[in-house]
């Protein structure tokens, strides 16, 4: 670890034995300009020193619209010396009734050496009471995984998308749990990343007349970015789950499942520069529904086809595919993510 | 209001009194609550003067008072400080601690009154007694009174507990007998009976109709520090549960008494405890859960066992940590269990007592129970003394989406006065004659009744229920989390 650690984003350095002082003693002397407001723990554990700062950069952002404690837990397991230090700090937000400061605390903590198997200890001692526990799990997943730490996370955030070889994580990541009795719920962003292109399909569909496409549906083509093929494969799961198709084989240029009509429905994942998912198309002998991402990011263009040469063209928001927006939609969002769940049953197989 | 005074500390050279007692004295001088006629004399073995006594107190005053240390007040304060040395059991001691009393009667007008804190080892309590009944020091002159405020642990078991009550019965009144019981002096405490019977919303909820259970934690990260022989005798079960957690219980669990008078609050306290379902060894194993820390890890660093610890035993089968099932057997508290639960090493110090409501009914909002969790009212009795009640709060947004919010009560905060500490608020009861704060006989032997069968099921049982291992820094064993996960419930986050 660099002994040049800039840790002036981090605030003010503390002994781990007396956060929970020093913090009362942040608050004692602003009181009256400032309100603390707190309604989740969220943590997020990173690897390496030197995204301590971005990441607090990153809380910051999302303090301004989740109230929260945060708890940056960095971990620098090749540091010479085992040893844990932390810091502590307030980001502050004029609310919008504009009198008020509205501040949340943030405690970082980095491990150095080995010192991993005191991060359940650490966050335990450290949590504010009752609030649910977010945990944003940066990277792959340990194994073993920390049964007793995850056992009381109540929302896992991760990124699969960021994993190198998927299906060995979320085997790994579902045994774990299992074997942890963890009821939390799996937040995926790369699942939030395909959420509004998911939403405007959807809409698509809400029209009883163009229900005929689906009915009938042939082929799928999704077409992702290099790094965004986990994406197209969740999104792959997602169209499975919830149009019953039951996949049989793949061939060299995509996945043929078996749909509810006894068909084939052929879903094809295309290489191309551009956003994450830059175009998703459906078509079958009624019609067709095609998407495609704007230049600029910002939109969907979409258009449906229905027989009879009847064209309809719609302009639908794409979202953002920041990290912090998608924390901001997932944290926002909420919810069990159940479709979540049936999408990566099926894209199992695909993986 | 506290009366003009003797205060004797027998055990003056102890812990208790540098840490707690004359601090607390202290402060409720800085308050300008002590009676100005009140002198403090320290009793013990060890060879001292008074002077000597008073240097080493004003060192403690200024670690451990609340309000630090006032030069001026501590030059006053400490003109009432005497110290008396003399062996427990030496008669001529006492013959002279008797002298001495009258002649601070007769210089600070204290009236004859005297309050006799026994702060010692209960096998030191019958000797003690015996000598102060002796040369007639239980006894009050007319219009005066004689106190005795005994420490914990008040016996080992209800045997022994019997036996101590039986020897103070036979030298002092049980109207003039104070049971010290510490967490009975916190403010939170004091405040639930406020929150329950001064508030009308909480009284006709507050029964199993709407409540679903109550979990009492008394939690802490520290080990058993220089007190492993202690520690090795008592186990968690007696050291925290018998006392203070089962009046905590009793403080929640009681009904409106008819008064505010010491006996009438008593009376119903009683009541709780004789209404406490026993247990057989069966159920033993089935509703409490015994562990025991292993090495681990504390705010990042690391801890030894408690096998490990300074004299404790190697194959130590003392729990550090104890969680339990309890069900109070009345109409108000029917099928509604009490989880109690204390430990050691454990990641986050607290005492804190969680009412859980049952959940809304399965309609509406509340389709998916799963996605809306329960009331739960917090009383916090240390530290950062308060109460929170988490309610359900629609989050702002074109979606229904509902989450848990906090509403949130602080002492601290909301009356910037800083809040007593308990030993001020008893010490200054026992010199108003005020037992409400204090156990009764029958509490206490009603209490070890009821933890006895837990012992014996643990120590005197051909087939005991396991002790179970928790890592230091945990929140202890899997088996107290199954507990609960049994009945579809878990241990609240604190």
């Amino acid at each position: 670890m660099p002994d040049s650690l800039d840790t002036s984003a981090l605030g003010m350095p503390v002994e781990l034995g007396q956060i929970g002082r020093d913090l009362k003693k942040l608050w004692d002397r602003d009181a009256g300009a400032t309100t603390r407001a707190s309604l989740i723990n969220f943590a997020v554990h990173c690897e390496g020193s030197g995204t301590m700062s971005a990441n607090t950069e990153l809380i910051m952002e999302l303090t301004r619209e989740h109230a929260c404690r945060a708890i940056l837990i960095c971990c620098e397991p090749t540091a010479p010396e085992a040893r844990v230090r932390a810091w502590i700090n307030a980001h502050c937000h004029l609310s919008r009734a504009g009198a008020k400061q509205i501040c949340c605390e943030q405690i970082s903590f980095l491990f150095e050496g080995d010192t991993q198997n005191r991060i359940a200890n650490i966050v335990f001692s450290n949590l504010d009471s009752d609030l649910p526990l977010h945990l944003w799990w940066q990277g792959v997943f340990p194994d073993p995984i920390d049964e007793e730490l995850w056992a009381r996370v109540d929302r896992l955030i991760f990124d699969s998308q960021a994993w190198t070889s998927p299906r060995p994580q979320f085997t790994r990541l579902k045994d774990s749990l299992t074997h942890a009795n963890s009821r939390l719920t799996l937040c995926d962003l790369n699942w939030t990343r395909s959420l509004h292109l998911r939403q405007a399909l959807a809409q698509m569909f809400d029209h009883p007349e163009n229900l005929d496409v689906l009915a009938n549906l042939q082929t799928i083509t999704i077409a992702h970015a290099p790094e965004y093929r986990s994406t197209a494969i969740l999104l792959t799961g997602w169209f499975a789950a919830q149009l019953g198709l039951e996949f049989t084989r793949a061939d060299g240029t995509g996945f043929i499942f078996q749909n509810a009509v006894g068909g084939d429905t052929r879903i094809a994942i295309k290489l191309e520069a551009g956003r994450s998912i830059s175009r998703c198309e459906l078509a079958s002998d009624r019609g067709g529904v095609q998407m495609q991402r704007d230049a600029a990011g910002d939109f969907f263009r979409v258009e449906v086809r229905l027989p009879g040469d009847r064209t309809y063209h719609h302009l639908l928001p794409a979202g953002s595919n920041s990290t912090s927006s998608l924390l901001l939609e997932e944290i926002g969002g909420g919810g069990q993510h159940r479709v979540y769940l049936k999408a990566l049953a099926a894209a199992e197989p695909l993986l | 209001m506290p009366q003009p005074c003797n205060v004797v500390i027998f055990g003056a050279s102890g812990d208790l009194t540098y840490r707690k007692l004359i601090p607390a004295l202290y402060n409720i001088a800085a308050d300008g609550d002590l009676p100005a006629a009140l002198s403090v004399v320290g009793f013990a073995r060890r060879e001292k003067s008074d002077d000597s006594f008073r240097a080493e107190l004003k060192e403690a005053v200024g670690k451990h008072s609340r309000q630090g240390l006032n030069e001026e007040l501590w030059e006053s304060f400490s003109e009432r400080l005497f110290y008396h040395r003399s062996e427990f059991g030496d008669l001529d001691g006492y013959k002279k601690l008797a002298e001495r009393l009258d002649q601070l009667d007769a210089e600070r007008n204290t009236g004859g009154n005297r309050l006799f804190y026994l702060s010692v080892a209960p096998s030191e309590f019958g000797g003690i007694l015996e000598k102060l009944a002796e040369v007639g020091l239980n006894k009050a002159r007319d219009g005066a009174w004689s106190r005795v405020i005994v420490e914990k642990p008040f016996g080992s078991d209800l045997p022994s507990a019997q036996e101590l009550n039986t020897i103070v019965d036979t030298v002092f009144q049980e109207q003039d007998t104070y049971r010290i019981d510490h967490f009975l002096g916190k403010e939170t405490a004091q405040n639930i009976m406020v929150l329950r019977f001064a508030n009308s919303i909480f009284e006709p909820i507050w029964n199993s109709r709407y409540i679903d259970h109550v979990q009492i934690t008394a939690s802490e990260p520290l080990g058993v520090e220089a007190r492993g022989p202690y520690y090795e005798s008592s186990g968690a079960l007696r050291d925290m549960v018998q006392n203070h957690l089962l009046q905590l219980l009793c403080l929640v669990a009681m009904e409106p008494p008819t008064d505010l008078k010491a006996d009438s609050v008593r009376d119903e306290k009683v009541k709780v405890v004789r209404a406490l379902r026993p247990m057989s060894p069966e159920e033993v194993g089935e509703n409490v859960v015994r562990g025991q820390y292993a090495a681990g890890a504390i705010n990042g660093k690391e801890v030894i066992a408690y096998r490990a610890e300074d004299r404790v035993s190697r194959e130590s089968m003392t729990e550090t940590y104890v969680a339990l099932k309890v069900h109070v057997d009345n109409w108000r508290w029917a099928d509604v269990p009490f989880y109690v639960r204390v430990g050691k090493r454990l990641p986050k110090g607290g005492t804190e007592i969680a009412v859980q409501f049952k959940n809304a009914p399965s309609v509406l909002f509340n389709k998916d129970a799963a996605a809306v969790g329960p009331n739960v009212l917090v009383i916090r009795i240390q530290p950062d003394e308060g109460i929170s009640l988490r309610i359900q709060a629609k989050r702002p947004g074109a979606a229904l989406r509902v989450e848990p919010v906090k509403m949130d009560f602080h002492y601290g905060t909301s009356f910037g006065k800083a809040s007593p500490e308990a030993y001020e608020r008893l010490l200054l009861d026992a010199m108003s004659g005020d037992a409400t704060l204090f156990a009764r006989r029958d509490e206490v032997e009603g209490a070890w009744r009821f933890i006895d069968r837990i012992e014996e099921a643990w120590h005197k049982n051909e087939t005991p229920p396991p002790l179970c291992e928790y890592e230091a820094g945990s929140w202890g064993p899997t088996e107290a989390d199954d507990l609960l996960a049994r009945d579809g419930r878990a241990w609240r986050r604190m």
